[in-house]
Formats: structure tokens, C-alpha cells, sequence
């Protein structure tokens, strides 16, 4: 009973709040580190609170609302599912390159196999909206930019100076003797060659969008290129799935859309601009997620319960 | 398209403008006559803003809720229907100066935003994004309210009117905080397969909600009247970080708006 009392106090629960934004202060200041969210004494304090919160409905059971007790049963089911959740959950990384096949996924320095086999078929960026190259002159006088296709010519009668763009590469590559290619249909590597004729003088450039400064000082003023409209909508993986003694089927993995299969989630969680075809894939399983969700349910419900009184 | 929108917009920054002049002579003259105008301005001030949202909305051709521009002004929109909706239980000209005194402030912090839209990032791209940003906003702006009427009670005589109000408003908002921060964290499940991730602004978020819930307990332990109005500002500074300081000073999962 002594037990109860102590734990159902209210003034602990005032403490453990000042503790917790003590802790949430602490980190946000000092974010350097290992995150002290992960430590033990974190989760102590949570069981805490937890403790806490159960104790104080236990002892009100009586007289206590229903909507008091669903949201106070709610929140010590979403600390006690946040424990779940990382004694349960498994999450590891599936990289992939465009037609290889892999079941094994890293989590840590372990690797684990998973009971199918993903195969990335094609892997896709989306644009809003074809992204346009822009070229930029600047000098301390101040600076305009001028839309480009290939052939443009930019006049810049003041400097008494001219540009030609002669190629625009998307994903600027090298193949063989100088020969130039898109190493793919994407605007990882957007880069223009274009020709600057000085007082009647000609010179030949690469200019590339994510090294603005490779010129600098080459000529009496910058030159820059750059991308306007670049905007990535989406990245989508196509896979062919395996499971260990099951039929092989296709599905697409795209942000916000994960695939779930075998108990498992698989997220699409990044790609590599200087690598087309590769794609990072997530996987988790997470057992304790019901009693989050669970505890969930129970907190929002009280809530509008309570709402209505 | 973005003339209009500007015209209702400035429209409504007008009316709210007009509605605080409305509250102000009510007040400083000790009429009864400017008042009457308040709520007829701050309805038309809300409809202009819902003509601005709606054509921004259709400009975009998405929900305005995805940087802190067109999130300031979806909270902005929330906060008349709140304020109506105390108006007609209270109605008592009080319930309203807080809508009067604070939407002209917002149009103005509004207006010092970046207006830039760009298009939603693939992370954004989603449903849940219409869910989780209305209850957050609907949270703030009810804890806005809350907050100037704490002040408003601090600065004059107390009505029991004002009590009832504050715990109300209080009580909405923290509802509303706990469907954002509950949806955020299905949401994040969903996208990226981890519902909690101490990214900042759930963190700060977490902290709100545990300030409000504290101060609604100090509330049952006997901590009425002005006590509770101090607690109901200090937990707003909490929601100002959480709005404005993570954005600007943290980085994490929640940066771009």
C-alpha cells in the first residue's frame, strides 16, 4: 500500500516531468554523442513514469472516468510498447544494385537472412517537371542568369565577351578518350561545355551545377552553371520477390509505400545520386508496434472522451 | 491567380487590423457600440482568409501545409472557428479580444516568412500529412488563444468566465496536440518503418504535451486563476519553440518548414 502511495503521487509525476525536460534540454544542447535516449537510466526513468501514471489510475480505479483511465492505460501502453518495441524490433539495411538479387541484410556489424530474396529489377526518379539548365554571370557589377539549351548564345556585350553552349550533360560521365556521356537518364551530375570568346579570344570549359567554383579566377568574371526546377517527386524501386519456398512475385517500393511481406516492412529509404541503379532498401519488423498502436487507440479515444465532458 | 490570393490575404490582415481597432476603442472608450462590430469582422476576416487558402490551395494544387508560411496561416484559419465556438458558450465580448488581438499579429509574422513554395519533397507525399498538420495547427492555435486570454485574465479583474475558457481552450488544444503528435508517429512508421525517432520536433513536441498535461493536473491540485494563467504562457514559450525555434535552430526530420 506504502508502494502505491509513493508511486501514485502526483508530485512524482510533476518530478519526472522536470527530469524529462531536463534530459530533452540537455540533449538538444549537447547533441554530440551517443543519444542519452538510448541509455538505461533514460528507459529507468520511463519505467518510472510509467509506474507512475499506472499507479495514480490504479489507486483512483473507483471513481476515476472512463476516459481518464483509457487515456492514462493508454500512455503506459505506449511506454511499455516503446520497450517492446526495442527488445522485438529488428531493422537492418538491403542494398541493391539494379539485377542483383540479396536476402541479407545488414544490421550493425551482424548479417541476417531473411526468409525471401529481393531482386531490384529497375529503379526510377521521378521529376516534378523537367528540371532547366541556367547559366549565371557574375562579376562585382552584379550578376543575371540566362536559360540554356544546347546552342545557345549568350551575348554579354558589356564584358565584350560571348558564351556558347556547346553540350549539356544530366549526369555528366566519361567513356573511353573524352568521350562524354550521361552516365544516366537522371540530374545527378548536370554539366554544360560551353565556349567563352574573350576580346576575340577563344576558350573551351566544363562547367559543372555541384562544383560552382572549379573556374574560379580563369576569367574576369564567373561563370556558373546550375539546375532551376530540380525538384525530386519520388524514387521507386521495382523488385521481384523470392520467399524461401513460395512463388516469386513483382512489387514497387516507393517512399511512404513500403512493401510488406513475411512479417516484414520493407521501406525505400535512399539511392545514390553518383550511382544510378542503386538503391538502399529498409527492412524492420516490429512486434512490439502493436501495443504502441494499442496504447495509441486507448490515448486518443480517452482524449475525445474527455473532450466532450 | 497569386494576385487574388494576395488580395484576399491582405483582405483578411485588413479585417483582422480592423477587428483589434473595433476591440481596442471598445475598450479604451468603455462603448458598447465598436464591439458589436468585432464579430462581423473577424467573420469576414476568416471568410477572406478561407478564400486565400482555398485559391492557394488550388494554385498549388495541394493542401497549403508544407513550410511554415502556409502552416501559420492554416493555424491562423483555426483560430476563428475556435474562437466562435467560445463565443456562443460564453457570450461575453472577452471570448473574442484574444482572436481580435492575435490574428493581426500572426498575418504580420506571416507576412515576414518565405513565401516560396516548393514542391512536397517525397517524404511528404502523403495522406497522413493533411491529418497530422491540421490537429498540430488546430493545437496551436488553440493554445495561442489560451495563452493571450491567460494574459488578458492576468491584466484585469477575473471572471469566473475566464476559468472555464482558459480550461477549455486548454483542453481542445491539448487534444488536438495529442492526434498530431499520435498521427505524426503512425505517419513516420509508415514512411521510414520507426514511429519514434527523437527527431527535435517530436522531442519538443513531447515536451508540450507533457507541460500542458502537467499544468492540467497543477490545475486539480488547487492551481486556479492567475496560477493557471502563468502556467498556460510559460507552456506556450514551449509551443513557440516548438513551432518556430526547432525549425530555425535545429535541424532534424522536420526541417524544411
Amino acid at each position: 500500500m506504502t508502494v502505491l502511495k509513493i508511486f501514485s503521487s502526483l508530485h512524482l509525476f510533476f518530478a519526472l516531468c522536470l527530469a524529462l525536460a531536463a534530459v530533452f534540454l540537455y540533449q538538444t544542447i549537447f547533441n554530440t554523442g551517443p543519444s542519452v535516449y538510448g541509455s538505461v537510466w533514460f528507459a529507468a526513468l520511463g519505467a518510472l513514469l510509467a509506474a507512475n501514471i499506472a499507479a495514480c489510475s490504479a489507486r483512483r480505479l473507483r471513481t476515476a472516468s472512463a476516459a481518464s483511465l483509457l487515456i492514462h492505460s493508454g500512455i503506459v501502453l505506449v511506454i511499455l510498447g516503446s520497450f517492446a518495441s526495442r527488445a522485438l524490433r529488428f531493422e537492418g539495411e538491403l542494398p541493391l544494385r539494379v539485377g542483383s538479387e540479396s536476402g541479407r541484410v545488414y544490421s550493425g556489424n551482424a548479417i541476417y537472412q531473411l526468409p525471401f530474396s529481393i531482386k531490384l529489377e529497375d529503379f526510377r526518379l521521378e521529376y516534378y517537371g523537367e528540371p532547366a539548365g541556367k547559366i549565371t554571370v557574375r562579376d562585382q557589377d552584379g550578376g543575371s542568369g540566362f536559360p540554356v539549351r544546347e546552342g545557345t548564345v549568350i551575348p554579354l556585350p558589356a564584358r565584350k565577351a560571348e558564351i556558347k553552349v556547346l553540350k549539356l550533360a544530366r549526369d555528366f560521365g566519361l567513356a573511353g578518350k573524352n568521350e562524354v556521356i550521361d552516365k544516366s537518364p537522371y540530374w545527378h551530375n548536370p554539366a554544360a561545355q560551353v565556349e567563352v570568346t574573350l576580346d576575340g579570344k577563344k576558350k573551351i570549359l566544363w562547367l559543372f551545377a555541384n562544383l560552382p567554383a572549379m573556374h574560379r579566377g580563369e576569367l574576369p568574371f564567373s561563370v556558373s552553371y546550375g539546375l532551376e526546377n530540380a525538384h525530386i517527386k519520388n524514387f521507386t524501386s521495382a523488385v521481384l520477390v523470392r520467399p524461401s519456398g513460395g512463388a516469386a512475385f513483382s512489387a514497387e517500393i516507393s517512399v511512404n509505400k513500403p512493401l510488406k511481406t513475411g512479417g516484414y516492412s520493407v521501406y525505400q529509404s535512399s539511392y545514390d545520386p553518383a550511382e544510378a541503379g542503386y538503391s538502399l532498401l529498409t527492412v524492420a519488423r516490429d512486434r512490439g508496434l502493436w501495443v504502441v498502436y494499442a496504447g495509441f487507440a486507448a490515448l486518443l479515444a480517452g482524449t475525445f472522451l474527455w473532450l466532450k465532458r | 491567380m497569386a494576385e487574388a490570393i494576395s488580395f484576399f490575404l491582405n483582405a483578411a490582415f485588413a479585417l483582422a487590423l480592423a477587428a483589434l481597432a473595433a476591440s481596442a476603442a471598445a475598450y479604451l472608450l468603455k462603448r458598447k457600440a465598436p464591439q458589436k462590430a468585432v464579430p462581423f469582422l473577424l467573420a469576414a476576416c476568416w471568410l477572406a482568409l478561407s478564400a486565400g487558402l482555398g485559391l492557394l490551395w488550388s494554385q498549388l494544387g495541394r493542401p497549403p501545409l508544407s513550410n511554415q508560411y502556409e502552416s501559420l496561416l492554416t493555424m491562423l484559419w483555426f483560430l476563428f472557428p475556435l474562437s466562435f465556438y467560445f463565443y456562443r458558450r460564453f457570450p461575453v465580448p472577452e471570448a473574442l479580444w484574444p482572436a481580435a488581438f492575435t490574428s493581426p499579429v500572426i498575418f504580420g509574422v506571416a507576412g515576414l516568412l518565405d513565401r516560396t513554395a516548393r514542391p512536397l519533397m517525397p517524404a511528404l507525399r502523403s495522406d497522413w500529412l493533411i491529418l497530422h498538420v491540421l490537429a498540430a495547427m488546430a493545437a496551436y492555435a488553440a493554445f495561442v488563444l489560451a495563452a493571450v486570454a491567460a494574459a488578458a485574465a492576468l491584466a484585469k479583474k477575473r471572471a469566473p468566465e475566464d476559468e472555464d475558457l482558459l480550461l477549455r481552450l486548454t483542453k481542445a488544444g491539448f487534444a488536438f496536440l495529442t492526434l498530431g503528435i499520435v498521427s505524426g508517429s503512425v505517419w513516420a512508421n509508415t514512411a521510414w518503418g520507426a514511429w519514434w525517432s527523437w527527431d527535435p520536433k517530436e522531442t519538443w513536441s513531447l515536451l508540450t504535451w507533457l507541460a500542458y498535461a502537467a499544468a492540467l493536473h497543477l490545475r486539480k491540485k488547487g492551481w486556479r486563476g492567475g496560477k493557471f494563467a502563468i502556467l498556460l504562457i510559460a507552456c506556450f514559450a514551449l509551443v513557440l519553440f516548438t513551432y518556430f525555434g526547432v525549425n530555425f535552430l535545429l535541424s532534424g526530420m522536420h526541417s524544411y518548414g
